[in-house]
């Protein structure tokens, strides 16, 4: 399922229009990239969190043609599924 | 920068702020909206949301395991494990 397909779903779900679940779909993804853009975490009860990991940079190697490439350090956001989540997908 | 977490009644709050709807309805609409991404992710394995990244479910085997308090081995059974694969646009925003 893709953003447009959620935002359908939504809609016809709960009998809204599509502007409405359109505008909820996207303060709720703006406000997760937000919250994680600044480095706090997120914690969405019964889904999942999302929390920033720092990652150091190193000096790596292209496989392909042997080629040194500096790697720099990143942020990056990390997933953890909670735990209504796991069970409803392993039920 | 140190601490503050976003929750689900921080997005409540956004979306009330733009309709003319009570708390209550909101909070209902939220968790609509969880509600289909979880079957979603159950379904098709996968939720894809532009600009945002993909959670994919995917299928780990069954492996043996330990219980390191008593030493006694035992089979960890197949589960589905979700992933979160950040977008190509997220990730330039972030490391931008």
């Amino acid at each position: 399922m893709n953003k447009s397909e959620l935002i359908k779903t939504l809609s016809e779900e709960n009998n809204i229009a599509i502007e409405e679940a359109t505008m909820m779909v996207n303060v709720f993804v703006d406000s997760m990239k937000d919250a994680l853009a600044e480095g706090n975490r997120v914690e969405i009860r019964g889904f999942g969190s999302f929390k920033m990991k720092e990652y150091e940079g190193y000096t790596g190697r292209n496989p392909k043609t042997g080629e040194v490439v500096t790697v720099h350090p990143k942020h990056l956001p990390f997933f953890r599924a909670g735990k209504e989540l796991k069970e409803f997908l392993n039920s | 920068m140190e601490g503050k977490t976003l929750t689900k009644a921080d997005i409540v709050d956004s979306i009330y702020e733009k309709t003319d709807r009570n708390r209550a309805e909101v909070k209902n609409l939220v968790e609509s909206l969880l509600d289909i991404m979880k079957s979603a992710i159950k379904k098709d394995h996968a939720l894809l949301i532009s600009g945002f990244g993909k959670l994919e479910a995917y299928d780990k085997k069954a492996r043996k395991g330990r219980n390191p308090q008593t030493d006694e081995t035992i089979t960890l059974p197949p589960r589905k494990v979700v992933v979160f694969r950040l977008s190509r646009k997220f990730r330039a925003e972030l490391n931008g």
